[in-house]
């Protein structure tokens, strides 16, 4: 646990095994989450000050309405004791305990009195609507810089979080995370907690007002307390799963629809119209079912819940008015009570909805705060060094990597080394473990036994960036960020100049298509490179490695999906990236394999063979298979 | 609360272009369901009724029980029993007789001498009606909402079933203007604005607007001159909630934004977390996103800014016109009960204040639901839009079964096109006879998928004709047409369900042996074997979980299941591996043989067994032939098959492999 004074921010130390029961990691993550709230203590204490202020002002408007009402009955009385007949005025104001004259003195400032009471309930009017409006903005403030900084933490950490951790974790999950759970600890955290405040407030504040107006009226009122808190709960317990079995009723009726529509030829040349649309009513007719299941229990369980308050505003109206008859209530006190009331039954609403909410929150809380305390597999030693000049050997000793402590290896007893500029072709089926090796060497993984050597250093004793800085990536599927093509290929350099784009861009034979766009450089790839052709993308990813000027290289260079042309360009492309750069390549082309100073064949996870291309023919059938099966020819154009 | 506003006031807000125009549409939905629409608004009117009605009857319990009783007692300390001093007793009979005229109760009148039983009897009649109206527009309120969403969720439901059945109906023309993708989301948007009003939506503002209006009429009814000093601050509630509404929309429109952008560099970052590590680009990025961060940050601060000041006014609004009516009201009072001449009671002071503090609610929410009416009715607009495409494509009323094919097939002097005035077809003329093989090359946008499109009636011809076993296909049914040809296209569509339900799509009778000897066939067999649960693995979103070519391979073995007597190919330009490439053509090979095939072709094999290769550009086939005649002639296809299909010769197995292969599959059945 963290000192209560620190902020928990980018907490790295991971969370101890699964002990603990889920419900107590919930809370623990909950009043984690809260400790964000007090990294913003002015903003907090603001809005408290104001919730306070609004809130009496809140109470006071009854109290004072009741005065004015008061003062008028009062008056009324006065007026009509000093309107009776003289003979009986004296017996009346005996009645009252009042003698003539105060009564006219009363009646001479009553008027005065209304209005400053009026005035005094504009001002509390003001106060009031000043003071709550200050106490929503407030929570709203502090509620997005809490969503901000959760955010940002939640983005930081992803953006270091090893592979292994993407390998498990899709990007839609990791999506859900900063968006919906951060939303709804935001409304929680921002909102939810200063409502519970308040609401308790208002509860006991009007609670102990009422008991001290008229104790035997209060104890009226006070057991429909319960049943509407009860409601509520109730309402808030059942809604939810019905909501979510209608949303996932309603992402079937739209999944059939959007399969219809993105596979119109295929049903329409089914002749398969009639079988989808009986297909489509039953989903739509059981989304139907389950929105009039829900409204069923709104229309029940909302007017019930209007009816308990309205009940209870019957019950003050009755036993009040009979209270008025037997002298031991005043009309407006009767007015003030019926204003409470109020009071009464919307923080209890209040209070239903926050528990719905917390629950809710604890849950999004415990998925946060699960990714940010994540391990990070791959990190810098704390003393690890800057990578100096290098030549670009490499050398894997006696590697052996598997992806989860205690599963199968995936590399077994790997022993290789690459000379400075030689190039090192990978072959083997899927699952043989090429695709692990090149991963291994920019340190997206860590070895799990031997070790691997830059240069004589063991990667994990130099720093992440200075070594993926000397290494230039090229993956099979390119992924292009948004932003212009000229942002793209600087995207490893943000520092490059122009020339240095453009020269980049020409050696991977993508400067003539880049400037056949009317925008050029500045084109924008659109989201995921969608504006770009596979070919396109691929050619720009080069230019990107290019650029980096690495001393050692990785490609997979499969170049699916493209027009022959644009193939021959890019293999073109390719073989000017890898002169004089000790390069990987996961090889597909047959020139790849033939120009390769060392071709490896991995098998299971193993090296089965090595050599150059003739030694192996001879000696190694697996690579003849695979030369046969695995690898296209070249393409050659006149 | 404030979330619900927020939700409402951050939604997009769009106008329609005709509101009566929509609002007859949505009626003839509606129409249906005119019962429940009836009770709907006798519900509201009711409960309306009685929501006016309880502040009256308060003014009534003080003015007739509670003032007069409360008042004797307090002057004459007389519960009952207590003999009054004869000239009280003539006064209070006297003041009673000014009383009753002036006010008018509805269950007892006031007698000055009624004992407190006889008091509390009308006291409690009063109070009895009370409750009982309480609890009447309660179930009011259940039955409307119930009723309402009943009629309205139905009509949805409706809607989208004439929108799924229209989709069916419409071809190719419509889905080449508009791209599926676009239809889908404006589909769900607007079938989900409409959702959102359509029950409760539409009930909260229609009772509101009755509710003030009734209200204001029931306050000048009872008083001009109170009612119009009480009623001041009702424009200005009107005033504010638009003006805050107006700008917390406007500043939602900024959030909206901001949040697209934080959602992008979430998606990429996180999706594109290899290459930012490879190129290490970490702290960029953090400090990148921070800045759309923050943005997304202060835009819904100020968003909620507006958002948060609308109830706090509202409500302070309130209590000044709670203040001006206890005010002016009193002060009425005390100088004799009148009000520039109109009579004021306790009692109807009580009944204004309840008045005036029932128009808060009905305010703020007709403000917050208004402008997304509007946008329910303009996507209701847009969905009856779509429902108003006209198929370009119906039978002929008197269009007969296609009866089996033979297999000619003939496309004479045809034209086509998808806008009027660009021809994507010039007059071709194509002749297949039976079982022969049409292999169809050309650059991209030359008119080899509408050739393709042509034939299941996707689309139809707009000169010319074409012919199947000397019959037009527009003189018999589509489905006929269509049950009779089979059709694998290049981005192989799968839909979300079983490997088993994928394969017979076209033939859901067919058994699950007939199935897997079509996956044999097809030779898809092995790899869905291979699957977790084989068979009955249900594929992801578009077949996703499967490789491309594997996607391939099932979508042959639907067309192998189905086996058609036209059989239309697409092949798939991007490569799969080596392996799954060479079991797609022999699946390929198996398919063609013996049926009439019209294939786009992009492998080199395909067309060398072809019977005759189509060579098409600019909507026209400009040369025709076998493969050797073609290549013979040096001409158009010669210089296509030099830049792109030449380096496939050597790939794989020869050709004559591949033969022998096919040859032996159906050596046995021969």
């Amino acid at each position: 646990m963290q000192a209560a004074g620190n902020p928990p921010r980018a907490g790295r130390r991971g969370r101890g095994g699964p002990n603990g029961a889920r419900p107590k990691m919930s809370n623990q993550a909950l009043r984690r989450a809260i400790r964000y709230v007090w990294q913003y203590p002015k903003v907090t204490w603001a809005a408290v000050g104001a919730l306070l202020i609004a809130t009496l002002a809140q109470l006071a408007v009854p109290q004072l309405v009741q005065e004015v009402i008061d003062t008028i009955t009062s008056s009324v009385l006065n007026e009509m004791i000093l309107g009776l007949p003289a003979n009986i005025q004296t017996f009346a104001a005996g009645q009252l305990g009042l003698d003539l004259a105060t009564a006219q003195n009363e009646l001479n400032g009553a008027e005065r009195a209304i209005i400053m009471a009026g005035l005094i309930i504009v001002v509390f009017a003001i106060a009031r609507g000043f003071f709550s409006f200050a106490q929503t903005y407030l929570s709203q403030v502090l509620s997005q810089n809490i969503a901000f900084d959760l955010r940002q933490d939640l983005y930081a950490k992803i953006q270091r979080l090893s592979f292994s951790y993407h390998d498990r974790n899709r990007t839609g999950q990791l999506m859900i995370r900063a968006t919906d759970d951060i939303e709804k600890l935001r409304l929680f955290l921002g909102q939810g907690l200063l409502l519970a405040l308040q609401s308790i407030i208002l509860l006991v504040g009007t609670l102990i007002i009422l008991f001290l107006t008229n104790f035997r009226l209060t104890l009226v009122v006070l057991p429909l307390l319960p049943i509407a808190l009860v409601s509520f709960m109730v309402f808030g317990g059942l809604a939810q799963p019905l909501f979510g079995e209608a949303q996932r009723r309603l992402s079937r009726v739209n999944t059939i629809l959007q399969e219809n529509l993105a596979g119109l030829k295929v049903v329409q040349a089914s002749v398969a119209e009639k079988r989808e649309q009986a297909h489509f009513k039953k989903a739509i007719d059981s989304e139907l079912e389950q929105r009039i299941k829900i409204t069923r229990m709104f229309a029940i369980l909302f007017p019930f819940i209007f009816l308990v308050a309205n009940l209870g505003q019957a019950a003050v109206m009755y036993f009040g008015g009979r209270q008025i008859m037997n002298e031991t209530l005043t009309l407006g006190e009767w007015q003030k009570f019926s204003l409470y009331l109020v009071y009464l039954f919307m923080p209890l609403g209040q209070l239903g909805f926050i528990i719905s909410l917390m629950a809710q929150a604890a849950a999004s809380a415990d998925r946060i705060f699960e990714i940010l305390d994540a391990k990070n597999d791959v990190e810098n030693k704390p003393d690890a060094v800057e990578l100096g000049e290098i030549t670009g050997r490499i050398a894997f000793e006696n590697v052996t990597f598997r992806y989860f402590e205690g599963s199968e290896p995936v590399l077994q007893d790997i022993t290789f080394t690459a000379e400075p500029g030689q190039t090192i072709a990978l072959l083997g089926g899927t699952g043989s473990g090429k695709t692990t090796i090149i991963n291994l060497i920019p340190r997206f993984y860590d070895v799990s036994a031997g070790r691997i050597t830059i240069d004589g250093h063991d990667l994990r004793d130099v720093t992440l960036e200075s070594l993926r800085q000397r290494i230039g990536i090229v993956l099979q599927e390119t992924n292009l960020f948004g932003g212009s093509i000229r942002d793209n290929i600087a995207f490893g350099r943000p520092d490059a100049t122009e020339a240095e784009i453009i020269a980049a861009a020409q050696a991977a034979a993508a400067h003539d298509f880049i400037m056949e766009f009317p925008e050029g450089y500045d084109t924008p790839v659109g989201e995921r490179g969608s504006t770009l052709s596979g070919g396109q993308k691929q050619r720009v990813a080069i230019a990107r490695a290019l650029l980096m000027d690495p001393h050692i290289l990785i490609l997979d260079d499969s170049t699916s999906s493209v027009d022959l042309s644009t193939e021959y360009q890019i293999q073109k492309a390719l073989d000017k990236l890898m002169h004089g750069r000790t390069s990987f390549v996961i090889a597909q082309r047959i020139s790849t394999v033939l120009n390769a100073d060392q071709i490896l064949v991995l098998d299971k996870g193993r090296i089965v063979a090595r050599g150059v291309h003739e030694e192996l023919m001879e000696d190694s059938p697996i690579y003849a298979e695979i030369y046969h099966s695995q690898l296209s020819e070249d393409v050659e154009l006149a | 609360m404030i979330d619900r506003q927020a939700q409402l006031l951050g939604m997009e807000a769009q106008k329609a272009q005709s509101i009566s125009g929509t609002l007859k549409r949505f009626g003839a939905h509606f129409r249906p369901y005119w019962l429940p629409l009836l009770i709907v608004a006798a519900a509201i009117i009711f409960s309306t009724w009685m929501q006016v009605r309880i502040p009256y009857l308060i003014g009534q319990a003080i003015d007739c029980y509670l003032t007069p009783y409360a008042s004797r007692v307090a002057l004459t300390g007389n519960t009952a029993g207590v003999t009054l001093p004869p000239a009280a007793a003539e006064f209070f009979s006297q003041m009673a007789g000014d009383t009753a005229a002036g006010s008018n109760c509805t269950y007892t009148t006031i007698d000055p001498t009624a004992s407190y039983q006889e008091t509390l009897t009308g006291f409690t009649q009063l109070m009895l009606v009370m409750v009982f109206l309480y609890v009447g527009s309660s179930v009011l309120t259940g039955i409307t909402f119930y009723a309402m969403s009943w009629a309205g969720f139905r009509v949805l439901r409706d809607l989208r079933d004439d929108v799924f059945r229209h989709i069916h109906r419409l071809s190719l023309g419509y889905f080449s203007k508009h791209e599926a993708g676009d239809v889908m989301s404006r589909l769900t948007n607007d079938m989900d604005t409409i959702q959102q009003m359509i029950g409760f939506g539409v009930v909260q503002v229609v009772q509101g607007v009755l509710l003030i209006v009734w209200i204001v009429y029931v306050m000048f009814r009872d008083n001009v001159p109170f009612a119009l000093i009480s009623l001041v601050t009702l424009p200005l509630m009107v005033i504010f909630t638009k003006w805050f509404s107006d700008q917390a929309r406007k500043a939602f429109r900024q959030a909206r934004k901001e949040i697209g952008s934080v959602n992008a560099d979430l998606q990429e970052g996180i999706s594109g977390v290899r290459e930012v590590q490879a190129f290490s680009r970490e702290a960029e990025n953090i400090e990148q996103f921070r800045a759309n961060n923050a943005a997304n940050r202060d835009a819904n601060i100020k968003a909620q800014a507006y958002t948060s000041a609308l109830a706090p006014t509202l409500e302070a609004l309130s209590y000044v016109s709670l203040a001006i009516v206890a005010c002016v009201g009193g002060i009425a009072i005390l100088r004799g009960g009148s009000l520039m001449g109109s009579a004021v009671s306790l009692g109807l002071i009580f009944s204004f204040i309840q008045y005036t503090q029932r128009f808060n609610m009905p305010v703020q929410q007709i403000a917050l639901l208004w402008t997304n009416i509007q946008s329910a009715i303009a996507g209701g607009e847009r969905i009856f839009g779509l429902l108003d495409e006209v198929p370009e494509l119906t039978d002929k009323p008197d269009a007969a079964a296609m009866p089996p094919i033979e297999g000619d097939v003939r496309f004479e002097g045809v034209w086509a096109e998808y806008n009027p005035g660009e021809p994507v077809l010039k007059g071709v003329d194509i002749h297949a006879r039976p079982g022969e093989t049409i292999a169809i090359v050309g650059p991209t946008g030359a008119g080899k998928t509408t050739i393709i499109n042509l034939l299941p009636r996707f689309w139809d011809v707009t000169d010319g004709r074409i012919l199947i076993d000397g019959r037009d296909i527009r003189d018999v049914t589509r489905d006929s047409l269509r049950q009779q040809i089979g059709i694998v296209l290049q981005d192989a569509f799968l839909f979300s369900d079983t490997v088993l339900n994928n394969i017979r799509y076209a033939k859901p009778d067919a058994t699950d042996e007939e199935v897997i000897a079509a996956a044999k066939l097809a030779r898809a067999h092995d790899f869905i074997e291979r699957l977790g649960e084989g068979y009955q693995t249900v594929l992801g979103e578009r077949g996703g979980g499967l490789s491309q070519g594997q996607r391939q391979l099932i979508a042959i073995a639907r067309v192998a299941l189905s086996d058609p007597r036209i059989l239309i190919l697409d092949e798939a330009t991007s490569s799969v591996d080596t392996r799954t490439e060479r079991e797609i053509q022999k699946a390929f090979a198996v398919l063609l043989h013996g049926r009439t095939s019209f294939v786009i072709a992009h492998r080199l094999s395909t067309i060398r067994n072809a019977h005759q290769v189509l060579v098409v550009n600019h909507g026209e086939i400009i040369e025709r032939g076998t493969h050797r005649e073609l290549l013979a002639a040096r001409g158009f296809y010669y210089d296509l098959y030099m830049s792109q299909f030449r380096r496939q010769l050597d790939a794989g197995e020869s050709d004559e492999e591949l033969a022998e292969e096919v040859d032996a599959f159906f050596a046995p059945a021969d």
